[in-house]
């Protein structure tokens, strides 16, 4: 704490970091209030309406739907986006910039695009996935796959070529030389990606709004869909075990990342 | 049979040629030097013979084997790279051991080995430590350790000395040689280094432009330079313009102008005659300033521009008629200072002259 923080600063600072940490304030809040009603701030505090959550067939079965078809996204977001950074980052052909340029840019395709997209193809083609998990868990992983290509490119970028190469000359074919020179030095990219996939599908709302079945819903859909109905506190109980859980994947690799430095440098 | 052959190998890179109808042979056992300014496509003639690339057109073959077609791993060609690739994930040992357990090497037998390579390279007991704790020097070591530890049979060096510092290259220089030569293993540098390339080889090919311009043994690319390019790149030169005004084999006189006759040393294989407008290669070591009693007779006489003094060397320009000439006297305390404006004489031996076309 050497230097000091001019006053200006540090209230924008601050102003900042409270309006971004308002909604969860918000959802925390409202889900453990006592009242009948979503409201804010509570009519004093209880766990009736986490209780109500955890009790509701409706919302358990929301968020255990969601979670699968996040973990189901994240797997073959994984698999694609790190093929794709690959591509993009060893391969030389026209129009190349223009595809990194375009798959590494932030917010590549809109859910809305993807979903209205999608749902017409699926309607128009007549096919038998539409309005069913397929469906939607193509519509997650078109949706969540740049997140990937963005990390994986971003550490293949400063992993050094001639490490690959190096392990070739010393004798290892090219999949060997990728799995044990280049993927365990672009692992932490590949796990960033993977996490953003879950979390990005997880809470994906547009894609899934076109894409859902009345019966299977994400947890997102059915917090929404039971708000127009009834302004019941327990979609903010549900909205308190979202944030839990995506909190907590957070948390587990940071710190699985981290215990694996930690083993590193204690073997050093 | 020559051990490595380079068979009329073209690069293209797009539009851009790195290299052009490079036809070349290194001897087993050889340290051969590829030495040229960056770009002169030195780097890419490596990854060919690495199997990093693959030509445009040509054959590489060694032992008589076309290797052209040859994945890496396929080549047993070891290299050590610029920035030497240590693996970041592994330790030392790891790192030492990962071609020896590509090969499917037995376990007491890579630890056999593995343990006498860092005591080759002077690093027993640094088995644990990773990359990031170790100096640029101590890379380097590794680097060859992990190369030389599965007994390749061509060693390349891609500018492994360029990371380091001034003192350290010195010192790697040597060592780098010595190890080359206990091991026997034949070995191709590539270095924009002259110094390096001058210390270290037993022949050095000169690159420029994708082309290899000269392929001798040091002492030949510094003294008979067979062109300008190579004359200026290799170390210092003086270039005087000249005329051939006779010639007799390997000897001649050259006419520098303002009335100055020289005899100089004629390449004997260039094609040059008698009125040709040519270069005299002076090297600056070769001047004296002074008359002396080693058969050297003054062939030009100029004044001092300025000195620069060196320590181990003054270094002094001269204008002598329309030339302008570097003389480096070695530094004795008592040999008089000359001041800028002092009228002197050049010295040299006519064996130290050479005409370059």
């Amino acid at each position: 704490m050497g230097r000091k923080i001019p006053l200006l600063v540090l209230v924008l600072a601050i102003a900042g970091f409270c309006y971004m940490l308002f909604p969860i304030v918000v959802v925390v809040l409202a889900g453990l209030t006592a009242g009948e009603f979503l409201t804010f701030p509570p009519q004093g505090l209880s766990l009736r309406w986490v209780v109500a959550f955890l009790q509701s067939d409706k919302y358990l079965s929301a968020f255990f739907f969601s979670f699968r078809l996040a973990l189901m996204t994240m797997i073959v977001a994984t698999i694609i986006g790190t093929a794709a950074a690959l591509f993009l980052s060893r391969t030389r052909f026209v129009g190349r910039a223009a595809m990194r340029a375009f798959f590494l840019s932030p917010v590549v395709l809109p859910g809305v695009v993807v979903g209205f997209a999608l749902f017409a193809f699926y309607i128009s083609t007549g096919s038998s996935i539409s309005r069913t998990i397929w469906g939607l868990w193509i519509g997650h992983i078109l949706y969540s796959t740049p997140y990937v290509i963005g990390t994986v490119g971003a550490a293949l970028a400063a992993f050094d070529i001639s490490l690959e190469e190096a392990a070739r000359s010393l004798g290892s074919s090219p999949w060997r030389a990728f799995r044990r020179v280049t993927l365990p030095n672009i692992g932490h990219g590949i796990q960033a990606g993977s996490i953003f996939a879950f979390i990005v599908s997880f809470g994906q709302f547009e894609v899934s709004l076109f894409l859902s079945a009345p019966n299977s819903e994400p947890l997102p859909i059915a917090m929404y869909n039971s708000l127009r109905y009834q302004f019941d506190p327990s979609a903010a109980a549900a909205g308190i075990f979202a944030i839990t859980l995506v909190t907590a994947s957070v948390l587990l690799t940071n710190r699985l990342v981290n215990i694996r430095r930690l083993l590193e440098r204690q073997h050093a | 049979m020559p051990f490595v052959e380079f068979h009329r190998v073209s690069k293209s890179f797009g539009k851009t040629a790195a290299v052009e109808e490079l036809n070349f042979t290194v001897e087993q056992g050889e340290f051969y030097s590829l030495l040229g300014p960056s770009g002169c496509g030195k780097t890419t003639t490596l990854r060919m013979l690495a199997g990093f690339l693959t030509p445009t057109t040509g054959r590489i073959k060694v032992h008589g084997r076309d290797i052209t077609d040859l994945p890496p791993e396929a080549r047993g060609i070891g290299i050590v790279f610029q920035n030497y690739a240590i693996f970041p994930h592994m330790n030392v040992y790891d790192n030492i051991a990962f071609g020896l357990i590509e090969r499917g090497e037995k376990k007491a037998e890579i630890r056999r080995r593995v343990g006498a390579a860092l005591e080759q390279v002077g690093l027993a007991g640094y088995g644990s430590r990773f990359e990031r704790e170790l100096s640029g020097g101590q890379k380097q070591r590794v680097a060859l350790a992990r190369v030389l530890v599965v007994e390749p049979e061509i060693l390349l060096l891609d500018e492994p000395l360029s990371a380091l510092d001034k003192k350290m290259r010195e010192e790697m220089k040597f060592w780098i040689k010595d190890i080359q030569k206990s091991v026997g293993i034949t070995t191709i540098y590539v270095t924009h280094d002259q110094s390096e390339a001058l210390t270290m080889s037993n022949r050095i090919a000169v690159m420029n432009e994708g082309r290899m311009l000269q392929v001798g043994t040091p002492v030949e690319i510094y003294e008979k330079p067979v062109s300008r390019f190579i004359a200026e790149f290799i170390g210092d030169s003086n270039f005087l313009k000249g005329r051939i005004l006779s010639l007799d084999g390997t000897a001649g006189q050259i006419d520098l102008g303002g009335g100055a006759v020289v005899p100089a040393r004629m390449p004997s294989d260039a094609d040059v005659a008698v009125g040709d407008g040519i270069g005299l290669l002076l090297r600056p070591e070769v001047l004296g300033l002074k008359p002396s009693d080693e058969g050297e007779t003054p062939y030009l006489s100029g004044e001092v521009i300025d000195e620069t003094y060196q320590g181990s060397l003054r270094r002094y320009r001269i204008r002598a008629g329309i030339h302008e000439v570097t003389a480096e006297i070695p530094n004795r305390p008592e040999l008089a200072r000359l001041e800028p404006g002092d009228k002197v004489e050049l010295y040299w031996n006519s064996e130290s002259g050479s005409v370059v076309p």
